[in-house]
């Protein structure tokens, strides 16, 4: 089975590369060029939203979680490590790819050796729905693929307020979760609901709020929540979160974060090819 | 049509792949890769044979065929399960040999874990190899699912 999971994703992979990559294209010819101001990026600070990759365009994205708790010690020791910047990190990079119009598919890895296949279909728009629905489908492997799956099914639904930003809630049910057999435990699956939203507070500046309770199954400590701010310039989306895990990527987030005593700083910053 | 088509397919990919993500139990069983969180698992596993780490088999001592049984305690198949499960141990008072549902609470449990409550020494008692960190964890597990006769 692990030979036929590999083998299914890298043929996924390798058929996104085939695809003949977009010639200079105008807004006019593909809308999905154009800025979208209500979701500017394809994440909050680790659920996905429903902004659509243009077909051929690539987008690339690095995050970081540092692993100092903001309320380690007293306030001067915090500045002397610049809140927690010179402490360890989890780092995220992840590069998406526009496969055809509506959908993407991407990979992630984190510091952390987990290494997470991705992909997203946009199933309507909310320019002829009450709202956007887009259907996700991840695997995350730990130990650069090797040892643990857990792959994720879900459902992103995204209502965009105006020009004012966007709401989220997204059920998604994420497989083998536990890291111990099935046979030794009582929940190896976890069914969260992801709930967020990204503000327009000012032309190009957004707060982003997420919190991933989980409904059943496995829920080790507590669900993981983000806040942040965030500015767009251009093609880039800058972020500094504040988190209470360091999760980035399905699996990650469906296992919790630490507990809500404990806050992490940490950033996003995206890039769009196009 | 195609691009409909195309997320249904990876979605159904995706469905299978899941059916084959587990963990292996017996990566966790170690030198006992057959054992399960059964009582004729146990049995077959750790009670009546060796393991391939050269830890003895308990009913080398706790047998009451030709031998007085070492803490009055048999493990034979047949035996094992009324004399373990809600039974007082012969050398602690107060303490039951497995508690179902209640690991911690299975003297069992602590004198294979070598608990420094336990009366006597550290089972098996010939020094070690002791059973695996993955092999208790697995026995602690039937404990767990309450001790069933199965």
């Amino acid at each position: 089975m692990k030979y036929f999971v590999r083998g299914t994703l890298l043929a996924l992979t390798l058929g996104a590369m085939t695809v003949p990559m977009a010639s200079a294209q105008t807004a006019d010819e593909d809308p999905d060029l154009e800025v979208n101001v209500s979701q500017p990026d394809f994440n909050l600070a680790a659920l996905p939203t429903n902004l659509r990759l243009p077909k051929g365009r690539f987008a690339f994205r690095v995050t970081h979680r540092f692993a100092r708790p903001l309320g380690e010690g007293d306030f001067g020791s915090l500045l002397e490590d610049f809140f927690g910047f010179d402490s360890g990190a989890q780092i995220g990079l992840e590069l998406r790819y526009g496969l055809f119009r509506g959908a993407q598919v991407g990979i992630n890895r984190t510091s952390d050796r987990t290494i997470q296949f991705f992909g997203q279909y946009d199933v309507k728009s909310q320019q002829s729905f009450p709202m956007g629905v887009g259907v996700w489908g991840s695997v995350d492997g730990t130990n650069n693929f090797r040892d643990s799956y857990s792959p994720a099914l879900g459902v992103v639904l995204s209502r965009e307020l105006g020009e004012f930003g966007a709401v989220y809630a997204e059920p998604i049910w994420v497989n083998n979760t536990n890291a111990e057999p099935s046979e030794l435990v009582d929940d190896n699956s976890t069914l969260m609901l992801g709930l967020g939203t990204r503000l327009r507070i000012r032309p190009t500046v957004y707060v982003t709020a997420e919190v991933s309770p989980r409904l059943t199954g496995y829920a080790p400590g507590d669900a993981l929540v983000s806040f942040g701010l965030e500015k767009r310039a251009g093609g880039h989306a800058f972020s500094i979160n504040f988190s209470n895990g360091f999760g980035t990527t399905m699996a990650q987030v469906a296992r919790g974060g630490t507990s809500f005593d404990d806050w992490y700083i940490g950033f996003n910053i995206a890039r769009k090819f196009y | 049509m195609a691009g409909r088509v195309r997320p249904i397919v990876l979605a159904a990919v995706l469905a299978v792949a899941a059916a084959g993500c587990d963990e292996k139990l017996s990566d966790v069983a170690g030198p006992t890769p057959d054992l399960a969180p059964t009582l004729s698992s146990i049995q077959r596993e750790i009670f009546n044979t060796t393991d391939s780490s050269g830890r003895i088999a308990c009913i080398q001592c706790h047998s009451d065929n030709g031998r007085i049984p070492a803490g009055n305690l048999v493990l034979l198949e047949g035996r094992s399960y009324a004399q373990l499960v809600g039974r007082a141990s012969s050398f602690k008072a107060g303490a039951v040999l497995v508690v179902p549902n209640d690991p911690d609470g299975s003297y069992m449990i602590h004198k294979v874990e070598g608990r420094s409550d336990v009366v006597g020494q550290r089972m098996p008692r010939t020094g070690g190899p002791f059973l695996t960190e993955g092999q208790i964890r697995i026995i602690r597990r039937w404990i767990e699912q309450g001790a069933q006769n199965d």
